[in-house]
């Protein structure tokens, strides 16, 4: 910064060399660096917002950002592929039974044939491998990089929404998107189930039985555990969003790691490292089917997404905020 | 490369007409602001800006001599590498919601009507008032006249529709700064005309408006101000004037009495005088023309032509960038 | 790099950091707090109160908790059988496994093994007893031969087996003039401070580092066996309590109704049908034909073995856990390594803790011994 004022005061005749030094109303890059996104700029006395309003205005660029992710033709198609799902398996499974008392079938499958609730479970355990996660991954991995590969991140963020700020949306965006798809698969599920099946208490894995709104209840419960684990999920793509401007690239980068996740759980040697893989828990909600229900697997499946959230949220934040839009 | 480096620096050290130096009349000031990217290509170099309020000040430059990267730095896409830089007296980040920017072209959700996008970049803006907002994007529309295609999708709209709805964006708030890049690219003559005339209705209301261009015409045109870059470096800037005024007008004679017309101009105290075949030239100086005239005709010399031939910012701009030009665009 | 650069990246480095010690913070905490906690105790002194805390009239205290299993024999990959084998005894070579157990004292106890969607749980209470198998849907009334006085066992080979009590008292019984024995009063296990009994062999041929059994400190119940191979800082094989309290388990574990729906079957214990009856005739069988060669921790078990008989009966009773095992067994036999020597040729086979030699002249020699020591035993006619 020195040098650059001494090449200023040869080459141009400015006012004194102490002037030059520093004119007043510029900022040295450091100094912008560090102000521009962490401070309010209470330094500067400028027409802004009261803080109030800036709350208003995240809530705005956030309805903004949903209106536009449930809007969009390609996540309600998403949306409606998993609804799809357990239908089928009911509609499948109500065939397979119709069609032969099989003895052979399997203990799981028996009790979806039994009871309405347990579809539910059922469509859970086969969507978290893989459908949910894609899902997931295309809603949040497309979050920046989509943006800076239209163009339009630029335009966001000379609008100004702000880095953070922007982050923040797109993250809790993809959370609700997590949460709308999971509750999309449930109440799919319950309806399905409650029309081909018979209501009525429900058999847990353990081989107890419970009423029907406790079997409800678990049900929330899933939904809640599941929901936390595509958040956590999402967490991972929006990292792997902000390294891209190509938005296919932190979907399949995703899916990759979901998969590659998926290929070491068959590997028994590698054991030792399933619990801290992501994919490992998502199935880990049917701790709700056991009596007692197991509360430990569900916690540690639970600080298991908070630690993914933090990591890669941070690894997002770090990249983001530093990062120079060239797009 | 010294004598351009003066001229550089020249009108930077002219104090502009009021005499008033204060850099909060100054939109847009930088110091040294470079721009290393990774892997060591220097973008933007040394650049020293001033970029008075008020003013139509057109940022002219090859392709790829550093004017994005600039406008990227001014608007906080881009973290300079060295340097100082205030937009409207604050850093950039915090003046953000008072500036409207086009860069690079249009980008919108191609799935949203141009008034949705419209609504998304305005929800971005945590400034802007929701309830006022429906008010403020029909004006915005109006104002580049695009109110009858506000519903359609964007995927649908023309290029010059594209570019006028970008420039529609930029013109959402009471902005006091205008960025602008190359904001006749892809435009029709007629579309070409219609921002010319959009950038001097806004810059009457008193914006400032930053335009970039790599076509000189344009920045003729529109603007009052101008800086020159030249591979991340400025090379020139100042008034539009003063810029033209850096080079010397000649007159030419043409006359078959070649050595006598050059005798009658060294008299008359002209300098570089050059004789040619048919034709002397020589630098007009402070001299009248008319008055060079009745020398020539008053010393018996046969005068079949007489033109002064001034400097055009192209000629400037050739000089300085040492590279031609794209004139018509 | 710009100064932000640093500062910026500071935070995810500083989350993983946290989330690193939050995973290390167990071993961390224990480190730091470990010191002795408890009063010494020589090994005498200590089994002495094992014995009487356990041959009290009430037996052990009521307690639940986590036993997890793993092993990590070093053995080759082994080969993915078919549905259901989850709980087959041939997973748990391999791998991590987890059961719950609830004891309530009185001949109450429930053992439940969750596996993904799936759960198998023996259910314990006095002389009523079930085996739940959520996989086909089926539950087991199990009736205790009544009169003999003794107490439940668990039926058919299953995981159950190696609660940290019977996995204890199983390596207890080895201890003699071929072991050295030590006490570690610093030892936690799922978050307990425990005495750690170490069992070292003193045979130089033995691949058994030590084994170490965690008694709580102040229930004496054991909490944890590991077996740890020569040159390797973790257990070739372990189980314990992740996880322990000793409070009375809710009353509901204990009692079992069959849900609707499900196939109930019926089987008695003691007189346990005529497979069995076979199986204990055929080990009997075998066992006539075992040779023991070489003592204590050394000792190397011959016995008559012939690949083509395997092979043979892997065709026949394909799908089955015999053809499995004949499956692993080929697997295993693909990664052998031929040997000679003036005993003969072979192939040799080299585990973490087992080596397993079998000879061309139709001789199967099995040691957790060092592969000198078993072709030394081959040598032995």
């Amino acid at each position: 910064m020195s040098t650059a004022d001494t090449d200023i005061g040869a080459g141009a005749p400015l006012p004194s060399p102490a002037e030059s030094r520093r004119t007043p109303g510029l900022v040295p890059v450091a100094e912008t660096m560090r102000t521009a996104e962490r401070h309010a700029p209470e330094i500067i006395a400028s027409p802004e917002p009261p803080p109030a309003r800036g709350t208003w205005a995240f809530w705005r660029l956030l309805g903004s950002e949903l209106g536009l992710t449930f809007r969009r033709p390609r996540n309600l198609e998403l949306l409606a592929v998993l609804g799809a799902v357990p239908i089928l398996i009911g509609v499948g499974l109500k065939l397979a039974a119709g069609s032969a008392d099989d003895p052979e079938m399997g203990g799981i499958l028996q009790d979806v044939a039994g009871n309405s609730l347990m579809l539910t479970f059922m469509s859970f355990s086969f969507l978290v491998l893989l459908l949910m996660p894609v899902a997931i991954s295309v809603v949040a991995g497309d979050s920046i990089a989509g943006e800076a590969g239209t163009g339009t991140l630029r335009y966001l963020l000379a609008a100004p929404a702000g880095r953070t700020r922007l982050l923040g949306v797109k993250y809790l965006n993809a959370v609700v998107f997590a949460y709308a798809a999971t509750v999309v698969v449930a109440l799919s599920a319950l309806l399905t189930g409650l029309i081909l099946f018979p209501g009525g208490s429900v058999t847990l894995l353990s081989g107890t039985t419970v009423s029907m709104a406790d079997g409800l209840l678990r049900i929330l419960i899933t939904v809640g555990y599941v929901g936390a684990g595509m958040a956590a999920l999402a967490a991972v793509a929006l990292a792997l969003s902000t390294f891209t401007e190509v938005a296919i690239g932190a979907i399949a980068g995703t899916m990759v790691l979901v998969i590659v996740c998926q290929v070491v759980r068959a590997i028994p040697d590698l054991a030792p490292i399933l619990p801290y893989l992501l994919p490992t828990r998502f199935t880990d909600f049917d701790a709700v089917l056991r009596s007692p229900i197991d509360t430990a697997s569900l916690r540690d499946g639970l600080l298991t997404f908070g630690a993914y959230i933090a990591l890669f949220g941070s690894i997002a934040w770090a990249r983001f905020s530093g990062k120079d839009i060239t797009s | 490369m010294t004598a351009v480096t003066q001229e550089a620096g020249a009108p930077f050290g002219a104090a502009p007409p009021s005499g008033d130096s204060e850099a909060a009349s100054e939109a847009i000031v930088t110091r040294g602001l470079t721009k290393r990217f990774r892997g060591g290509q220097v973008a933007v170099d040394a650049l020293d800006l001033a970029v008075p309020r008020g003013s139509v000040f057109g940022f002219l430059g090859p392709n790829g001599s550093g004017k994005t990267t600039t406008i990227r730095m001014l608007l906080g896409l881009v973290a300079p590498t060295a340097g100082e830089y205030s937009v409207l007296g604050l850093p950039p980040a915090h003046a953000l919601p008072r500036v409207g920017a086009l860069v690079e072209g249009p980008a919108f959700y191609p799935y949203l009507s141009g008034a949705a996008n419209l609504m998304r970049f305005d929800a971005a803006d945590p400034t802007a008032q929701r309830a006022t907002a429906k008010r403020r994007i029909g004006e915005a529309l109006e104002r580049v006249g695009l109110s009858a295609a506000a519903g359609k999708r964007y995927r649908n709209y023309s290029l010059g529709m594209r570019q006028r709805l970008a420039i529609a964006a930029a013109l959402l708030g009471p902005r006091e700064l205008l960025i602008l890049d190359e904001p006749t690219n892809g435009l029709d003559p007629q579309g070409t005309r219609e921002v010319r005339a959009l950038v001097r209705e806004i810059a009457a209301d008193g914006t400032t408006v930053f335009v970039s261009s790599h076509l000189l015409g344009e920045v003729e045109q529109m603007c009052t101000h101008a800086a020159i870059m030249r591979t991340g470096k400025l090379v020139a800037q100042g008034t539009i004037a003063s810029l033209s005024s850096g080079r010397v007008a000649r007159v030419k004679v043409e006359t078959p009495d070649a050595a006598d017309a050059a005798r009658v101009l060294g008299t008359l105290g002209l300098a570089d005088v050059r004789a040619g075949d048919g034709e002397v030239t020589a630098e007009l100086g402070g001299h009248a023309p008319e008055e060079i005239n009745a020398a020539l005709v008053g010393q018996g010399v046969a005068v079949r032509g007489l033109a002064v031939e001034r400097p055009s910012l192209e000629d400037v701009f050739v000089g300085l960038t040492g590279e031609g030009f794209d004139v018509d665009g | 790099m710009r100064r932000g650069t640093f500062v910026r990246w500071g935070v995810p480095i500083a989350a993983a950091a946290v989330i690193g010690g939050a995973i290390g913070a167990g071993p961390v905490i224990a480190a730091v707090s470990g010191d002795p906690v408890l009063p010494e105790r020589s090994a005498e002194q200590l089994l002495a109160d094992a014995a009487a805390a356990t041959s009290k009239s009430q037996g052990i205290a009521p307690m639940s908790g986590t036993v997890q299993q793993t092993a990590s024999l070093g053995l080759p990959a082994l080969p993915q059988t078919g549905g259901g084998s989850a709980t087959s005894p041939l997973s748990l070579l391999s791998g991590s496994h987890e059961v719950k157990v609830w004891y309530g004292g009185d001949e109450k106890f429930r053992v439940a093994m969750p596996t993904q969607l799936n759960e198998t749980n023996l259910v314990v209470n006095g002389d009523q007893a079930w085996y739940w198998d959520s996989a086909t849907n089926t539950a087991t009334k199990l009736t205790i031969k009544a009169g003999d006085g003794q107490k439940p066992v668990t039926p058919t080979p299953q995981p159950t087996d190696l609660t940290p009590q019977q996995a204890a008292q199983r390596v207890l019984s080895e201890v003699d003039e071929h072991t050295t024995v030590r006490v570690i009063n610093t030892a936690e296990v799922a978050g307990r401070p425990a005495y750690q009994l170490v069992l070292a062999p003193k045979a130089e041929g033995s691949l058994v580092q030590e084994v170490r059994i965690a008694l709580d400190g102040e229930t004496y119940v054991p909490l944890q066996v590991q077996l740890f191979a020569k040159g390797s800082a973790e257990p070739a094989y372990q189980v314990g309590f992740t996880q322990v309290t000793f409070t009375q388990p809710a009353a509901e574990n204990f009692t079992f109704t069959p849900p609707p729906g499900a196939k109930v079957e019926e089987a008695t214990l003691g007189e346990d049908g005529e497979k069995a009856e076979e199986r204990a005739e055929h080990a009997a069988g075998v066992a006539d034909k075992v040779k023991v060669v070489g003592e204590g921790w050394a000792r190397v078990a011959v016995v008559p073995f012939k690949l083509s008989d395997l092979q043979a009966q892997a065709q026949s009773q394909d799908g089955s856990d015999e053809g499995n095992a004949a499956a692993m067994f080929d697997t295993v036999l693909k990664s052998a390594t031929p040997v000679s020597g003036t005993w003969g040729s072979g192939k040799l086979i080299k585990t973490k803790l087992v080596t397993a030699l079998l000879t061309d002249d139709g001789r199967l020699l099995v040691g957790a011994v060092t592969p000198e020591e078993i072709t030394k035993a081959a040598g032995v006619k």
